[in-house]
């Protein structure tokens, strides 16, 4: 036993960019790939790991001291870099959860298939990391692995019901039939939208109001491109914290770098995935393949369109303003501005486009993520230290996408209780706007039905 | 050598998928390429001597090179069009 016991504790000890690469190995075997693609697609995992440690590394190791140094001078306390989503996937893939999170999704939504309790049939593999996210922070904050599986199927089961009740506006605001977005980041803020847009038609005069700002994008869209908007944001971080001209210029294209070099490194971990993702998808699609059904895809879909596109560029300034007036803040948000539109993307669907009621919208959502966020410091720490990625250096870790989710928040806080007034306010206000979407989505439905009614009296 | 770029929203889950599937399907067309995987917000600057665009969500502006929408590589859904459509630029 103790043999075993070692074993296994030696083999953990290994760490992601070693453990995971087996591991991925032994299961594309299984599912009958061949040697070569298997053992690719161990290597590729590991890549990504090795990459984003060194990515991380580049942006803590300058970065941190900067947002530090800027802190210092201005009295604010934005010290903590936000790792975005590219940081915090790996993180979540590399923890105890999360291999077990994938069959843990994927029997959730056969389960409500099965009931009848949703439509979407999901095959996007790669965003489950959202709901093991939730099943990782909830498993460190409690120590119990089944409590964390428990989050994992409950964040899970919430993000379909979310593909169902946002289906018709995938469908008619976004041109996509037939899909849906069971989507951890798309997914929470989407409700949120529902009351804002009941309360703002009430309003005289401001429900008139409606912005189109096509050509924004034309004017400013060079900034949006990820590269130079880095590369200013590391000026701009370089010159408040007092740098002289060499450093303030270095920072600029470390940034710049940063940027860039994310994805480059994250998609390896995702190609690592590929056979993985590839069996879930022609099982799902072999049971579940009748036109009843929708199909549950990335909402990267969504980041396409010129009024959500518009909005990302808006929301990266808004996002860093609204940084600086969330009471007590320490986290400079960075690695997720460049895909800021993840956060926004299903809001603007809502609101048909119109970018005044987005912004409102999004405002209140970036102010919530940012509060959140700051939560959940200490148990992103220690998700990080479980990946291997704090240095000497870096010693807090936090991101606005996922740790700023109001789900893994409020999932977290009912299994371990440590901030009563936060759990009451996020749960009450959030609770009130599923349930204001719950019943906006079962008019919608029969808006729909009766139009489709019409459509035949009139054929 | 064909050069393809291959966007989506954050360059690395679903652009991924649709890459992967087009290297494959280059491999057993004998057609040398070379993919750029990218956000959807880097396609501007890098246009140069691009042969094909494909991205997974639809995009409405034209960059004014060969566009094919490859998110039947995520659904399953028309795959072999959107294959066939691919290989017509290439030839």
């Amino acid at each position: 036993m103790e043999t075993i016991l070692y074993c296994v504790q030696y083999f953990v000890d290994l760490g992601a960019a070693v453990m995971l690469p087996i591991v991925i190995f032994i299961v594309a075997m299984c599912l009958g790939q061949s040697f070569g693609k298997a053992l690719k697609s161990g290597i590729s995992i590991g890549i990504g790991f090795i990459g984003i440690g060194l990515v991380i590394g580049l942006m803590l190791n300058n970065l941190a001291p900067a947002a530090k140094a800027m802190s210092a001078n201005f009295g604010i306390s934005m010290n903590i870099i936000d790792l975005g989503w590219p940081g915090s996937s790996p993180m979540t893939w590399a923890s105890s959860i999360a291999l077990v999170a994938i069959p843990v999704a994927i029997a959730v939504n056969i389960l409500m298939l099965i009931l009848k309790l949703t439509r979407v049939v999901n095959i996007d593999i790669w965003n489950i990391w959202h709901f093991a996210f939730t099943g990782a922070i909830i498993n460190i904050a409690t120590g119990s692995y089944t409590l964390g599986i428990l989050g994992v199927a409950l964040h899970a089961a919430y993000a379909y019901k979310i593909g169902d009740w946002f289906a018709p506006v995938t469908e008619k605001y976004f041109g996509l039939k037939g899909i849906a977005m069971p989507h951890g980041t798309t997914g929470w803020f989407a409700p949120i939208a529902v009351p804002v847009d009941l309360i703002l038609n009430r309003i005289p005069i401001i429900k008139d109001i409606d912005i189109n700002l096509e050509s924004f994008e034309k004017h400013f869209g060079s900034l949006g491109d990820p590269a130079i908007m880095g590369a200013i944001m590391g000026i701009i971080i370089g010159i408040l914290a007092g740098y002289d001209v060499r450093g303030v210029l270095t920072l600029g294209i470390q940034m710049a770098a940063v940027i860039i070099l994310m994805p480059q490194v994250v998609k390896h971990i995702m190609s690592g995935l590929l056979p993985v993702s590839e069996t879930a998808r022609t099982v799902l699609q072999k049971h579940f393949k009748n036109s009843t059904f929708y199909i549950g895809l990335d909402c990267a879909l969504l980041l396409g369109d010129p009024a959500v596109v518009a909005a990302s560029l808006l929301f990266i300034p808004v996002t860093i303003f609204i940084a600086a007036i969330v009471p007590g803040n320490q986290i400079l948000p960075f690695g997720d501005l460049p895909t800021i539109g993840f956060f926004i993307a299903m809001a603007v669907g809502v609101h048909g486009g119109n970018l005044f009621r987005t912004l409102i919208t999004g405002s209140i959502v970036m102010f919530m993520t940012i509060w959140i966020s700051n939560q959940m410091i200490g148990l992103h720490t220690v998700l990080a230290a479980n990946a291997g990625q704090v240095t000497s250096s870096v010693s807090q870790f936090a991101s606005l996408d996922q740790g700023g989710s109001p789900v893994t928040y409020i999932l977290t806080q009912i299994m371990n209780t440590t901030n009563v007034t936060g759990l009451a306010l996020i749960g009450i206000f959030y609770g009130a706007c599923v349930v204001c979407t719950y019943f906006w989505h079962k008019k919608q439905l029969a808006a729909m039905t009766q139009e489709a009614e019409l459509r035949l009296e009139n054929k | 050598m064909k050069k393809i770029i291959v966007a989506c929203g954050g360059a690395v889950a679903t652009s991924t998928v649709a890459a992967s599937a087009i290297k494959d399907l280059c491999k057993a067309n004998q057609i040398p390429v070379e993919i750029i995987q990218i956000r959807m917000s880097e396609i501007e600057s890098n246009l140069d001597g691009v042969d094909l665009i494909v991205t997974t969500m639809r995009i409405k502006k034209d960059f004014g090179k060969p566009y094919v929408n490859g998110m039947a590589f995520l659904s399953g859904i028309n795959k072999e069009t959107t294959e066939e459509q691919i290989l017509s630029y290439l030839k």
